[in-house]
């Protein structure tokens, strides 16, 4: 039996041991927020953050995350209040198609929580896993200095 | 929502930014699409290919796979009707060219000779090793020049392989190109890329086994026209099959089409005594066997006046269009009569062939065909221009289509704001400050222009779409649009027209979209015509919505219903202004003990356009026409051989923003596709066909960095036959890029790229050799 957890929640996981976390996500927890477009850690598309820091769910191997905090898309809003990226991604206008929506978010929040005023250099450098073939980044790079001015002014609230 | 906050809350939402209707579920992983989809007992189906470019099938033995525990059905070219499928059944008949699953022959590596059903991954895959498959391999060609050649090995069974050969004839340029000061011809190469959607290809198809009815869940651009080719292929009546897209994650013209993989999943189900089968391709599949933009070598002939006049055109292209013909015949039209709609041109000949070749098939992407035009003219047009010293805007200027003008084919071109775009573009962009000055620091400025259609006739005989508006008793209202959104945001567009028209606040509004057997007909989304079109039919549906509330209104107070209408959130009279009553009491009444009437408004648009005939060329395909300019500024590394893009300026005739958010977005979405196209996407193919780099570790798409600065300039022409003046435009931002780019490079250090991408080894090659012209000119002169 593995445990992993998920979004503050604890899964009680029978395992082979040769799934991903990906896979896990998806087909046995229904956490189907995390997607994949290549599933060879290419389009980031699958990123969620484990520990604060954002991975590949694609190339992970599930099993050996006992005891890690991981966070998904769906761990992100608190009820109805969204999380201020996923705010900032709606008002700037940064969501097409939104499939690669959840990997951006997810590669932006293990950004801002260190560095909310990131410039965009560094913008680019934590996005360069991630593809968007919609939006042509430009409104995902807005919302996510947006997103950071928020974070950090609640930062400073709390 | 309570009630009365909608009123609390109203603005007019057309022209305002407002949040996608349905974005809060794509920032939250709540959204579904159909790679999300999943049923108690669902099976995995796979694909059985070709792993031959060119073969007789001799034999199919599926004995061992049948045996193997965990597989539940198997479908091959037996399980079919041997019906083909293909695009452009209305105009090309001869290219409806492909089998569901091939019986006799396969044309690429790749091509679908059946498929398998099993309870999970591991044993379809275990299963797809077990089918014995025995094949006569026939000799195959991959290069498009090479497949002209009478020797050529022949893919399908016709004269040669070139499936169409479109001439497209106006005036007598012979004679007029007699008539230019100069005339010069150029030849350019534009390779095959892929859409590359980041959802893939991926369907579920579930049969119901005691009504022998059938369901779809597809990605699909367009519900609609997968269900004809469905049902034509399963042999049923088309209310017998239901396609049902869900949320799109891209289509790009990728996901225009039936494939071979829709009509498996459903005859799988069949045979699986009606158990879900979902395929789902992988990255690699998407490179192999979806579709793919055509390769495109593009010679054009110009003569002009030294005015800069333009008297005659000519000039031939070769689309490489794979094993199929898909919708190729139509992209090769579309690569060569698009330029009616930016420059005047009276004498032309252009001659355009669509040849087969043992590669993956060439089908609709994002642009159909301009895209590599654009990158030829727009590059030619500056030429020009440089042979006869002229600026390249003055050049454009000179010889640009104008409003309320009749193009050579007969494309009716009513508001056309292509002036107003250049000049807009070039003001922004401080075009004369910078071209040709700033050389020395290896600067340089570039323009490109283009023109696009909102909708194209490619479904039998119209292209309507249908609306239904229907308001319920709580006060919501419900658009059913058979319009398939893959992500552009025409849910929220419709949704926003749909408001404004019925006089109510936005919040109320709740859509559905692209399920063929509640919503209405719609062909779907391509040709930049979903506002336009559906937008349209989504005005008289909340229009005859309205007028049924009013029409209460008026019996109740025994007024004249002409007099009424309904202006954010209230009930007014027209002649004087006041206000009557709130909506949500006009609806209480409308359903109350006494009338009762049901609100559900309906409309239905299909454009005033004439389709083309082939046979002349000449047609007015369109309600409306887009047009647009562009500007790249970059910066050459003459020691590496990079390109820095430094800003791009994008001025666009939309006729009005329904959401200028949007609009952006489209703008910005279509310039990062052109700069990938531009520097990076390069689909190439090996000895077999097969693609060379057909997965995201080396077919590169562009990534955020890299991404220059760019400004969307909209320009509004407040078009009368657009929805509230708006206009399509989805696609003709993407069709000048390179060329714009192109013209920046030989702006800055004077060389001319003609064949995309444009890399760093080109431009070090092409740098070397103007060293070298340089230098024997100088020789010569010495």
């Amino acid at each position: 039996m593995t445990t992993l957890h998920i979004n503050g929640k604890k899964y009680q996981l029978e395992l082979k041991g040769n799934e991903t976390l990906l896979e896990v996500l998806r087909n046995n927890l229904g956490l189907t927020g995390t997607k994949t477009a290549c599933e060879e850690s290419e389009c980031g598309t699958c990123t969620v953050n484990i520990n604060g820091k954002s991975v590949l769910a694609c190339i992970t191997m599930a099993a050996a995350l006992e005891g890690d905090r991981i966070t998904t898309i769906e761990g992100l809003s608190n009820d109805d209040v969204l999380h201020p990226l996923q705010q900032a991604f709606l008002d700037k206008g940064a969501v097409q198609c939104g499939f690669c929506i959840p990997g951006f978010i997810m590669s932006a929040k293990a950004l801002l929580d260190k560095n909310p005023e990131p410039t965009r250099e560094e913008i680019d450098y934590a996005l360069d896993g991630n593809l968007c073939r919609c939006a042509g980044y430009l409104k995902i790079i807005e919302a996510i200095e947006e997103a950071g001015k928020i974070m950090k002014e609640q930062q400073a609230q709390n | 929502m309570p009630t009365s906050t909608h009123k609390q809350n109203y603005v007019d939402p057309v022209g305002k930014s407002v949040p996608r209707i349905d974005g809060r579920g794509m920032v939250t992983g709540q959204t579904k699409y159909v790679f999300d989809v999943s049923f108690p007992n669902m099976l995995i189906g796979k694909m059985i290919r070709s792993p031959h470019p060119h073969a007789k099938i001799v034999s199919i033995d599926t004995s061992k796979a049948d045996a193997l525990p965990g597989v539940r059905s198997i479908v091959t070219a037996k399980d079919t009707y041997n019906i083909k499928f293909g695009s452009n059944e209305y105009f090309f008949p001869h290219t409806i060219d492909q089998m569901a699953l091939e019986a006799d022959k396969v044309r690429y590596v790749g091509d679908e000779i059946g498929a398998v059903a099993a309870v999970d991954e591991e044993a379809a895959d275990e299963a797809l090793r077990l089918i014995d498959i025995k094949y006569e391999i026939l000799p195959h060609v991959v290069d498009v020049e090479e497949a002209m050649k009478p020797d050529a090995p022949m893919i399908h069974e016709s004269l040669n392989n070139i499936a169409v050969i479109l001439p497209v004839n106006f005036g007598n340029p012979e004679r007029a190109m007699k008539e230019a000061d100069y005339v010069r011809e150029d030849k350019f190469y534009a390779p095959a890329a892929h859409q590359s959607a980041m959802e893939p290809h991926v369907c579920v198809g579930q049969w119901e086994t005691f009504t022998d009815k059938v369901t779809l869940w597809s990605s699909s651009q367009a519900p609609f026209k997968c269900r004809e080719a469905l049902a034509k292929t399963l042999k049923m009546d088309l209310n017998d099959v239901r396609v049902i897209k869900l949320a799109v994650g891209g289509g790009f013209g990728g996901k225009l089409e039936m494939l071979p993989m829709d009509f498996a999943a459903c005859m799988l189900s069949k045979k699986a005594g009606g158990l879900p089968v979902k395929i789902c391709y992988d990255r690699e599949e998407e490179f192999l066997a979806s579709r793919r933009k055509h390769g495109m070598i593009y010679r054009i002939k110009t003569g002009v006046k030294k005015d800069g006049t333009i008297v005659a055109m000519t000039g031939e292209v070769i689309a490489d269009g794979g094993a199929y013909c898909s919708y190729g015949p139509t992209v090769l039209a579309a690569a060569i009569m698009r330029i009616f709609m930016v420059y005047k041109i009276q004498h032309f000949r252009m001659s355009g062939y669509r040849v087969y070749t043992n590669t993956p098939v060439s089908g609709a992407m994002r642009g159909f065909g301009g895209v590599q035009a654009g990158f030829a003219i727009e590059s030619h047009m500056d030429l020009l221009a440089k042979a006869l010293d002229m600026d390249p805007v003055e050049f454009r200027l000179k010889n640009i289509t104008s409003p309320n003008m009749t193009t050579v084919n007969k494309m009716v071109l009513t508001t056309n704001g292509l002036k107003e775009c250049i000049e807009k573009a070039t003001t922004a962009a401080e075009w004369s400050k910078k071209r040709g000055k700033q050389k020395n620091i290896k600067r340089g400025i570039g323009i490109g222009i283009a023109a696009d259609v909102m909708g194209s006739k490619m479904y039998k005989s119209h292209e309507s779409a249908g609306s239904i508006v229907k308001v319920e008793e709580d006060g919501s209202v419900y658009l059913f649009t058979g319009a398939a959104d893959t992500g552009q945001g025409s849910n929220t567009a419709l949704s926003q027209i749909a408001a404004h028209e019925l006089g109510v606040s936005y919040s109320r509004i709740k859509c559905k979209s692209g399920d063929t057997e509640i919503t209405p007909f719609d062909t779907g989304s391509f040709a930049s015509r979903v506002t336009f079109i559906s937008g349209n039919a989504t005005i008289r549906a909340a229009n005859d919505a309205k007028k049924q509330i009013l029409n209460v209104v008026a019996e109740e107070l025994k007024m004249n219903v002409d007099d009424l209408d309904i202006k954010a959130e209230e009930v007014i009279n027209k002649t004087n202004g006041s206000v009557i009553m709130d909506f949500d009491k006009a609806l209480e009444l409308a359903y109350s003990f006494n009338y009762g009437r049901q609100i559900i408004g309906r409309g239905s648009y299909n454009p005033k356009t004439t389709p083309i005939d082939f046979r002349t060329a000449e047609g007015n395909v369109s309600g409306s026409y887009g047009f647009e300019a562009q500007i790249a500024e970059v910066e050459v590394d003459t020691d590496t051989g990079e390109v820095t893009l430094l800003e791009m300026w994008d001025a666009h005739d939309i006729g009005k923003a329904i959401n200028p958010q949007s609009v952006e977005g489209q703008i910005e979405g279509s310039l990062a596709m052109g700069i990938g196209y531009t520097f990076l996407e390069n689909l190439h193919f090996d000895k077999k066909g097969r693609p060379a780099n057909g997965n995201f570790a080396n077919y590169r798409l562009p990534r955020s960095m890299g991404i220059p600065k760019m400004n969307s300039i909209l320009v509004e022409t407040n078009d009368p036959e657009g929805p509230f003046g708006a206009k399509g435009m989805g696609e003709a931002s993407l069709l000048p890029t390179s060329a714009a780019i192109a013209n920046a490079i030989e702006d800055a250090v004077g060389i001319r790229m003609k064949e995309l991408p444009i890399t760093p080894d080109k431009i070090l090659k092409a740098l070397k050799d103007k060293e070298l012209d340089k230098k024997s000119d100088e020789k010569n002169n010495s």
